[in-house]
């Protein structure tokens, strides 16, 4: 394994765990939503240093996946934050441990 | 083998057809206002998914002399670019998807009509399908991953699309975030697929990965695929959103969600599974996900007291059949998973809709308070009635038939513990939904629910889907024929789908 890939890989998993520690621990739904685009920036970041690998030149093809992804995360985070909106007009707060209502 | 391209569309002629029919309902949803007409986004939705059906039979006849199509994406070139790979496994899956999806639509003309924002519902309906499309038709894994994403954000805000009761918005926020942290797996899964072989497309992962030597990054892979796809399948340690989210949206979609979303989930981990691994590597773990899944859920669906809610975990159940299939890696398994993948649709898109018309009408999903209903709706109360029995592999049911070969398969790969385990639950199951049949044909109690049947539409569609189960169950030869083209294509024709593209 290449040096540089190494430094990479290392930043990867410790901004997917944050991520995925960030679901368990927080309240806020925003901040759940937030936790969820840490996920895929680990993803993207990841795809960086893959691309950067190849011998002699930088990959595009990593590049044009990373935009893409970029703008599908976004839709889904517009998405969330519009039901937590509307969640706050049933509820009246956006901490996830109030949203109970529905059983197992 | 012969490479296809369609020079006029850029995309398979299915896909075109739903993703122009989604984008075109809100211009007309906005001509239904300005001229008062009426039905007419019902009657497009059903043309345009009538027309799917139709186009998937134009595909498949082309399909027929070679083994694979290929669709290049904007005329690219495969090893970066995107493309559409064809083969019968696609046409299968797509056509069980538009075959209900027809069926759906024309049931929620007359369902929703009460409803606000139809629009918005049809639109989000047509995309969804195209989602679904476009993922069982895609040939590398971004342009799968691109539908995936698709298909998870229409069925987001659908699950969540009566917003002005608390329970649809807490589940569909439930749903988004489970899916979406899977979708993140499933591209961190991506990326390290690209660092070890340089590319996403299917064909080339499948020949330069697979047998390769069993190393920490494959295994690393594996594990991850399992979580990404497991989610939107619904596999039992991951599948704590469906109990809420199916049975919160509305009728239509919970049959379309139960009945064809799901497993689209299983056909990508599925495909996945066998371009990158031999089936030895696997089969072990999918066994065992196959063992938890099932028994869990069918002990959690005896507790229920929802009708709704105790189908969805009927739901899981089922995806535990599937994944016996799977597990075997035989021909003969792998052709029981998607006739069970066809039949469940038509089974379970049947029990979600004739249980909509029911609680409709009696405005509770209660179970208990539901007694002799089964007197005031017959029509309906008979359709449910098939479909339970087909869930639960009576024979003169299609759902036998499917149970029949996974159990079948999984004697003949050498696993006859997994049968017995497949068995009892299939035993097992019957009991809840007994309970069900019994508590609507008993006598009604005094003050009983005052209801009529169900409105000609809706008894019409539940009739059909009750006829058909009969039909597939009594004469399952020709769908038995296309589900094992299905699974020689994805198992014995991977010669045929790489060589499509690597020359």
């Amino acid at each position: 394994m290449n040096e540089s890939l190494l430094f990479y890989m290392v930043a990867v998993v410790l901004q997917f765990v944050i991520g995925l520690a960030c679901l368990m621990i927080k309240r806020d739904m925003v901040r759940l939503l937030i936790g969820i685009e840490i996920l895929f920036n680990a993803a993207n970041l990841s795809f960086m240093g893959f691309s950067l690998q190849t011998s002699g030149h930088i990959d595009p093809f990593a590049h044009s996946i990373i935009m893409m992804a970029i703008v599908l995360d976004g839709t889904v985070i517009a998405v969330g934050l519009a039901m937590t909106l509307n969640v706050y007009k049933h509820y009246k707060t956006i901490n996830i441990r109030k949203l109970r209502r529905l059983k197992w | 083998m012969v490479i296809q391209e369609f020079s006029i569309t850029q995309l398979p002629l299915p896909l075109t057809i739903l993703l122009l029919g989604g984008l075109f309902t809100p211009i007309l949803g906005s001509i239904q206002k300005r001229f008062r007409l009426k039905r007419i986004r019902e009657f497009w939705a059903s043309i345009v998914v009538a027309l799917t059906l139709y186009s998937i039979y134009l595909v498949n006849q082309q399909l027929e002399s070679k083994q694979v199509l290929v669709v290049y994406l904007w005329g690219q070139s495969p090893p970066l670019g995107g493309s559409f790979e064809i083969d019968a496994l696609s046409i299968f899956m797509s056509g069980t998807i538009a075959f209900l999806g027809l069926l759906v639509v024309i049931y929620s003309s007359k369902y929703m009509e009460k409803e606000g924002r139809l629009t918005e519902f049809y639109t989000l309906v047509l995309l969804m399908m195209a989602g679904m499309t476009g993922i069982v038709m895609a040939g590398d894994f971004f342009t799968l991953f691109v539908f995936w994403e698709l298909m998870g954000l229409s069925s987001y805000v659908l699950v969540a699309f009566l917003k002005s009761r608390w329970g649809p918005v807490e589940a569909g926020f439930k749903y988004l975030l489970m899916s979406a942290t899977a979708s993140a797996f499933l591209l961190l899964t991506m990326s390290l697929l690209y660092g070890m072989a340089g590319t996403l497309n299917f064909a080339y992962l499948a020949s330069s990965l697979r047998g390769s030597a069993d190393v920490a990054w494959m295994t690393i892979t594996f594990s991850m695929l399992i979580i990404g796809f497991g989610v939107k399948s619904a596999i039992v340690p991951l599948h704590t959103w469906l109990p809420d989210a199916h049975p919160e949206a509305p009728s239509p979609i919970s049959a379309l969600l139960s009945g064809v979303v799901i497993e689209t989930g299983l056909y990508g981990l599925t495909r996945l599974l066998f371009i990158l691994f031999e089936p030895d590597l696997f089969k072990v773990t999918i066994a065992s996900l196959a063992v938890v899944t099932m028994s869990l859920a069918n002990i959690w669906a005896i507790l229920q007291q929802d009708i709704k809610r105790l189908l969805a975990y009927s739901s899981i159940a089922q995806i535990g059949y599937m994944l016996i299939g799977i597990s075997t890696g035989t021909t003969f398994g792998v052709m029981g998973t998607f006739l069970h993948v066809f039949n469940h649709s038509i089974m379970k898109g049947l029990a979600f809709l004739s249980a909509g018309s029911i609680v409709q009408k009696t405005g509770t999903r209660d179970i208990q308070r539901l007694k002799g209903v089964g007197r005031r709706m017959p029509y309906t109360t008979f359709a449910l009635l098939v479909a339970f029995l087909g869930l639960g592999g009576v024979p003169a049911t299609n759902g036998f038939i499917s149970k029949l070969i996974l159990f079948g398969s999984a004697i003949g790969a050498g696993m006859p513990l997994l049968t017995v385990i497949g068995v009892l639950n299939s035993a097992f199951s019957m009991a809840y939904y007994l309970r069900v049949i019994k508590t609507l044909v008993s006598k009604p109690e005094k003050e009983s629910l005052d209801v009529s049947e169900a409105p000609i539409i809706m008894v019409g569609v539940t009739t059909i889907m009750a006829i058909i189960i009969l039909v597939t169950g009594l004469f399952p030869n020709i769908l038995i024929e296309m589900a094992n083209g299905a699974s020689e294509s994805l198992i014995k024709g991977l010669d045929y789908y790489i060589r499509a593209l690597i020359p």
